[in-house]
């Protein structure tokens, strides 16, 4: 065991003490007689015998959950019938914040360390009720139409036929995290050492058997039950989701997009009601494989296009393009079973965007191939076959592309996050595209107006960019979505921002030099907008508590 | 044929992670692969409220989860997040596993027991052999069980022949303990948890309930006779969130504002006349309160006289029951005794006392803060008896087998006195166990200066990095809750044991082990031969509180305990063993007669006394401390190695600001801010909390920062340091250099 060194953390001490001094040397030191060291042995042998006293016999046997008489009446007697599903439903005059249900469920449920599949929240009154408070206990909400489920590429998530339950099936998920971004209330939790997703069942084995979930079991005060809703209606009752439907824009997700089951009921919720953590600035994952996937794929289909015709802009094009498909790799925490992403066609954009690459994959490989192929017998044939082919895949090559562009746009604006709405997304994906298909024509045919293009494409793109980080500007205004991002870009991102607006203006400047040289700074320059595209984003969710969410440890 | 899982993997290893079994024992299903082989029982070792803990247990009688127990009359199958989490600290890679020493280079290096242990007793008898019985003190905590603070305290003073130790139950329990003692003649609770469930009127005072004993919340929803609930706190808390009736008052007004009731309640003739021919002291308080009339309060407490008025009707209505309970907002006070007793005396005056759903109740902090009153030996002698009584030290010597000279006659010092007595150099060497004074202590900065001037600093705590133990001249690594056995009291007088179903990690010890280790290392181990383990210890401080108000020698032993859900004090010889289930729930002073001399309750009064630091222009703001959120516990050296627990408060220190100051000072959600007083100063984040007054700041205890800035002040009857209002200033941090 190393010596703690230095003493104190947190500056507590003068520095005087620091280091402390060594204390004086005992006169005539006693030895320990050989009573204290043999009764030392023996209390380090009796630490380590566990005598427990156990459960007496009668408890041994199986019988009745001790806690069944409490919950009964939390829990539905019989099983939802045609037009119902199980549904949570929340008192908020009851709920106090003491926060059992989430380590009953983390407990109950043998999670790991850090994992829980409920949270609680605060909401605090806002403008027009100042001193209201209400703590929020959210769990999976068990959607009608769960967006995790249909953004799911590979059929991961089942809705329970009979029980409505939204069910993960851990062993077909494959890591890919879409679910997370498409959930509104930010319950998919990915868990790092299995390479998947995880989330709340509903403890649908306890409720099979007619035990209540952890949560319901373990809540003091009653708040939380297992009700049977019918589906296909809307919540009147519900006090949170009507209170966002009723003021927008609200931190509070709104319940349109998945129409989540879980009724809070009680107390009303005042209109101006805002969540604790509304103004808490924590960067997003960033995603890295993602940022380089996108804005790689994205390079190589821009070089493509503006480089038709000239083999070391094709190479560069194929290179970067397929450097960016390997990095989509990286990002499943089980790619091996990606091959099931056709399962998810009918309704995800993510096994969408799979087929849209795997389709345009071939066309940069031919056309970088092509020049390369060896003089053959009958060449004549074979080069009639390959100029067709060449031609061929040159028209492809922009349907194709654009095409799978859109899919990756697509994917963003399904998840329904105002700022990645689909004119903001569409603008940047394409906007890629177009500076590389301007830097592409640039270094195939040198020109002025070809150098005027570059520039004005590379600086229009970051306008939209910069409206965004101006909105912080104005004090009195109101929270919304592109509010936060404005904040986070002013914030937390500033050093990246300002990165990325340098590293474009050099890619500007080196340009009329050589335009080899401006590649390697677009492509930075591109990084840290696609970084920011992630880190600055709103993400829905349940409201959570105040302060930064990152944890203390003494 | 197309396997059916090919395509729709629904079974495989990471499905199986969650597939439950039937865990029997009475407990539901559980994962499978944390099945029971066995199950134990074993009190909460966080809060006071008690909680039984039902511990699954693998073959080999090791802990592998836990759940709340059913059947226990305290929680009903319920805990809070703390107690969810219990195993959680022991699994922490922080953990002592060797003693430590502070080698030549200043840093602390590992040794043997044998080097610990010669070195503790060589400095100790070297610093009294110099210096004398005043020259050291131990600093303890209320979070061991009785039987370990027993020993600590005979070993202490009648094994080593010292006479000042004091416990970290004077931050939390002193002003309770010394209001009843004054007013009752003994330190007695008067109530039990089933009150919460039998009142018509709940009056809550500076107690935040649902976060700080959210079980005890669990008690008051079940309540079935639609009780009106008050809660008188400067916050809106969660529990304001949830009352009927919430007064916001100053700080400190609540002294101000118990004798404007009393004066309401008098003036009116609402009293109780058989109880106050029970009580001494009723017409100097008449005519005390005469002055205090609702008018005359309202700048003192921030609350309007018809609020007042309506509040005395509520606590006064004939026939109705009325209790009150109090926590930290009135025991942290520089007059929390008179405070409490203010409680006391309109609980007397109105007859709610003694009966189902009455009660002036005090909510005890830390899980045997109970038991440290009645056995520490620190203010009181072991057992509910007097250091000046005679005939108590020579009972107690008897009993406990100590030589009868043994048992010092004079007062230790109180805690804030031995601090004191360090920084003038009297007291050379301090032996701090199982608390955090470095961070927890009111004005922290104090000790680091008093450090600089200690000989020899001993700490026995489960972590080595704690504030205080990172200070330490010597560091012994003691084993925790869950690895060692004993018992608590709670705060409705409940004894209820604990038991081991972990191995301690390396060489760590029980408390109790290296109490005996010291004492057969002093020389001193023949006085405690018949200390052998806890139980052994328990039924010899069970004898010695026979005839006292606390007796419990009815009291077989452990497995009585368990057999009965734990047993309320008194609980004499010649109780029905198996308690009949009516006597489950028991409360004091059902007959009226009190433990004074006269038998009669005292009702003791004093005139409101000043801010001890008001604000001013420079420190504009009041400044309150208090429990962060339901997972956070006191300096955090347990609640803050649960991962889950960490996930359930914010992770840096917050302070909560009224929105309408912060937009006066340009102060931004979530910005960082800066926090000075007098004495120190820190950084935080702002949290616009519209639930704290304008004028008032709120910072949770759990950050060492924050008692940089609080202001040592005592309460002169308890020495419970104020914690909960000094002045501050608060401004926009300045930006990072």
């Amino acid at each position: 065991m190393p010596p703690l060194d230095p003493p104190i953390p947190h500056s507590l001490l003068p520095t005087t003490l620091q280091r402390l001094p060594s204390i004086p040397a005992p006169k005539g030191r006693s030895a320990p007689t050989t009573e204290v060291r043999t009764l030392i042995d023996e209390l380090l042998a009796e630490q380590k015998s566990l005598q427990t006293p156990v459960a007496r016999f009668s408890e041994v046997h199986d019988r009745e959950p001790d806690l069944a008489p409490h919950y009964r009446t939390l829990i539905p007697l019989t099983k939802p019938g045609a037009g119902e599903q199980y549904a949570f439903e929340v008192s908020l005059d009851r709920c106090t914040g003491c926060k059992a249900c989430v380590s009953a469920c983390h407990s109950l449920n043998g999670l790991d360390d850090d994992e829980a599949w409920r949270d609680v929240g605060t909401i605090h009154g806002g403008r027009d009720t100042p001193g209201w408070q209400q703590t929020i206990t959210t769990a999976c909400h068990h959607c009608e139409d769960p967006g995790c489920m249909n953004g799911c590429p590979v059929g991961a998530y089942e809705k329970d036929a009979d029980t409505g339950i939204v069910r993960h099936l851990d062993d077909q998920c494959i890591g890919c995290s879409y679910c997370i971004l498409k959930c509104p209330y930010d319950v998919p939790k990915y868990s790092k050492k299995r390479g998947i997703v995880r989330k709340c069942d509903m403890c649908h084995q306890r409720l099979a058997e007619g035990e209540a979930p952890a949560c319901v079991q373990a809540c003091p005060t009653e708040a939380i039950r297992i009700i049977k809703v019918p589906t296909h209606t809307t919540a009147t009752t519900d006090r949170l989701f009507q209170s966002t439907i009723n003021h927008q824009p609200s931190t509070i997700p709104l319940p349109t997009i998945t129409r989540p089951t879980t009724r809070y009921v009680g107390r009303e919720v005042p209109a101006t009601a805002v969540a604790a953590d509304r103004d808490t600035l924590v960067p997003q994952h960033a995603h890295w494989p993602l940022v380089f996937m996108l804005m790689l794929t994205q390079a190589g289909i821009g070089l493509l296009l503006g480089g038709m015709g000239h083999p070391p802009v094709i190479l560069a094009a194929a290179a970067l393009f397929f450097t960016g498909m390997g990095a989509s790799v990286l990002h499943l925490g089980q790619p091996l079973k990606a091959w099931r992403f056709f399962l998810g066609l009918r309704t995800s954009w993510l096994s969408r965007e799979i087929l849209a690459f795997s389709l345009f994959a071939p066309i940069p490989l031919i056309l970088a191939a092509l020049p390369f192929l060896p003089d053959f017998p009958h060449k004549s044939s074979l080069a009639l076959g390959t100029s067709y082919l060449a031609l061929g895949t040159s028209h492809l090559a922009l349907p194709l592309g654009l095409a799978a562009v859109f899919t990756s746009v697509m994917i963003y604006h399904d998840t329904r996050r105002t700022s990645w709405r689909f004119p903001r997304t569409a603008i940047r994906f394409f906007g890629t595209v177009l500076c590389f298909a301007a830097l592409g024509l640039l270094l195939a045919a040198p020109s002025p107006a070809g150098l005027t293009v570059f520039i004005a494409a590379v600086i229009a793109k970051m306008i939209p960019e910069s409206r965004i980080t101006r909105l912080a500007s104005d004090r009195n205004a109101e929270w919304s979505p592109d509010l936060h991002s404005s904040r986070m870009l002013r914030g937390p991102l500033s050093g990246v921002w300002d990165g990325r607006v340098l590293l474009a203006f050099l890619a500007v400047a080196v340009a009329p030099l050589q335009p080899w040289l401006a590649l390697p700074f677009l492509l930075a320059a591109e990084l840290l907008e696609r970084q920011l595209f992630f880190q600055s984003v709103h993400a829905p969710k349940m409201p959570g508590h105040p302060g930064a969410a990152s944890h203390h440890h003494p | 044929m197309i396997p059916p899982d090919l395509l729709r993997q629904r079974h495989g290893p990471l499905t199986r992670e969650l597939v439950q079994t039937p865990g029997n024992f009475g407990l539901g299903r559980v994962p499978a692969r944390l099945k029971p082989a066995a199950t134990t029982t074993s009190i909460c070792g966080y809060c006071a409220t008690g909680c039984q803990l039902k511990v699954h247990l693998d073959e080999d009688g090791r802990a592998l989860n836990l759940s709340p127990s059913t059947d226990y009359p305290v929680n009903l199958g319920m805990a809070c997040p703390k107690g969810w989490q219990s195993l959680d600290p022991l699994d922490s890679p922080d953990r002592g596993t060797t003693p430590l020493l502070r080698d030549a280079s200043g840093s602390l290096r590992p040794v043997d027991w044998n080097e610990a242990i010669a070195t503790f007793v060589d400095r100790f008898q070297d610093i009294r052999q110099r210096h004398g019985r005043e020259s050291a003190a131990f600093l303890s905590t209320g979070q061991i069980p009785l039987e370990e603070m027993a020993f600590l305290g005979c070993l202490w003073k009648s094994g080593m022949g010292f006479l000042h130790g004091d416990a970290n139950t004077r931050q939390c329990m002193a002003t309770a303990a010394t209001a009843y003692k004054q007013s009752f003649g003994f330190d007695a609770p008067p109530y039990t948890y089933a009150d919460f469930e039998e009142s018509d009127v709940i009056v809550l005072v500076g107690s935040n309930l649902c976060i700080a004993h959210p079980i005890l919340w669990q008690r008051v929803t079940r309540n079935t006779r639609q009780p009106r609930i008050i809660v008188i706190d400067p916050r809106a808390t969660e529990t304001a969130q949830s009352a009927q009736l919430h007064l916001p008052l100053k700080p400190k007004g609540d002294l101000p504002l118990y004798y404007a009731l009393a004066h309401c309640i008098l003036r009116d003739g609402r009293i109780d006349p058989a109880s106050i021919g029970r009580c001494d002291g009723f017409d100097a308080f008449a005519e005390f309160v005469r002055t205090f009339t609702p008018e005359s309060v309202e700048s003192s407490t921030g609350i309007p006289a018809a609020t007042i008025e309506a509040l005395a009707r509520d606590v006064s209505e004939p026939g109705k029951r009325v209790s009150w309970w109090w926590t930290m907002g009135v025991n942290q006070s520089h007059e929390g005794v008179r405070t409490a007793q203010a409680i006391i005396n309109l609980c007397l005056l109105t007859g709610n006392i003694g009966k189902p759903g009455t009660g002036p109740n005090s909510i005890t902090g830390q899980c045997n803060a109970m038991g440290s009153r009645l056995f520490s030996n620190t203010t009181s002698l072991v057992g509910g008896h007097d250091f000046a009584d005679p005939s108590h030290r020579l009972k107690v010597a008897g009993i406990l087998g100590l030589p009868s000279d043994s048992i010092p006659a004079d007062p230790s010092l109180a805690y804030d006195q031995i601090l004191d007595a360090a920084g003038r150099g009297e007291i050379k060497a301090l032996w701090i166990i199982a608390t955090n004074p470095f961070h927890s202590w009111i004005d922290s900065g104090r000790l680091a200066a008093l450090r600089e001037s200690l000989e020899f600093l001993v700490v026995q705590d489960m972590y080595p990095d704690t504030e205080s133990a990172r200070v330490a001249d010597l560091y012994l690594p003691a084993a925790g809750w869950g690895e060692k056995s004993g018992t608590f009291i709670n705060s409705e007088r409940r004894i209820g044991t604990l038991k081991p179903f972990r191995q301690a990690p390396g060489l760590a010890l029980t408390d109790f082990r290296i109490f005996r280790l010291i004492a057969r290392a002093w020389g001193c181990g023949e006085m405690f031969e018949r200390w052998t383990d806890p139980e052994a210890a328990f039924r010899l401080l069970r004898d010695s509180t026979r005839d006292r108000p606390c007796d419990i020698t009815g009291i077989d032993g452990y497995d009585h305990l368990d057999r009965c859900g734990g047993i309320q004090w008194p609980f004499p010889a010649g109780s029905s063993k198996d308690e009949v289930p009516s006597a489950r729930e028991r409360r004091l002073f059902e007959e009226g007669n009190y433990y004074t001399s006269s038998g009669k309750a005292k009702i003791l009064f004093s005139p409101p006394a000043e801010l001890p630091e008001p604000t001013d222009v420079e420190h504009p703001f009041t400044l309150l401390t208090g429990r962060g959120t339901s997972s956070q516990w006191h300096t955090q050296t347990r609640t803050g190695r649960s991962a889950i627990l960490r996930k359930l408060y914010p992770a840096g220190l917050w302070v909560e600001i009224h929105p309408d100051d912060a937009a006066r000072l340009g102060i931004a959600e979530g910005r960082p801010v800066t926090l000075r007083s007098r004495r120190g100063e820190l950084d935080a984040t702002a949290y616009l909390a519209p639930t704290v007054q304008p004028g008032h700041l709120f910072l949770p205890m759990h950050y060492p920062e924050v008692n940089r800035l609080t202001h040592p002040s005592f309460d002169p009857h308890s020495r419970q340091p104020n914690y909960k209002a000094c002045a501050v200033a608060i401004h926009p941090a300045a930006p990072r250099a």
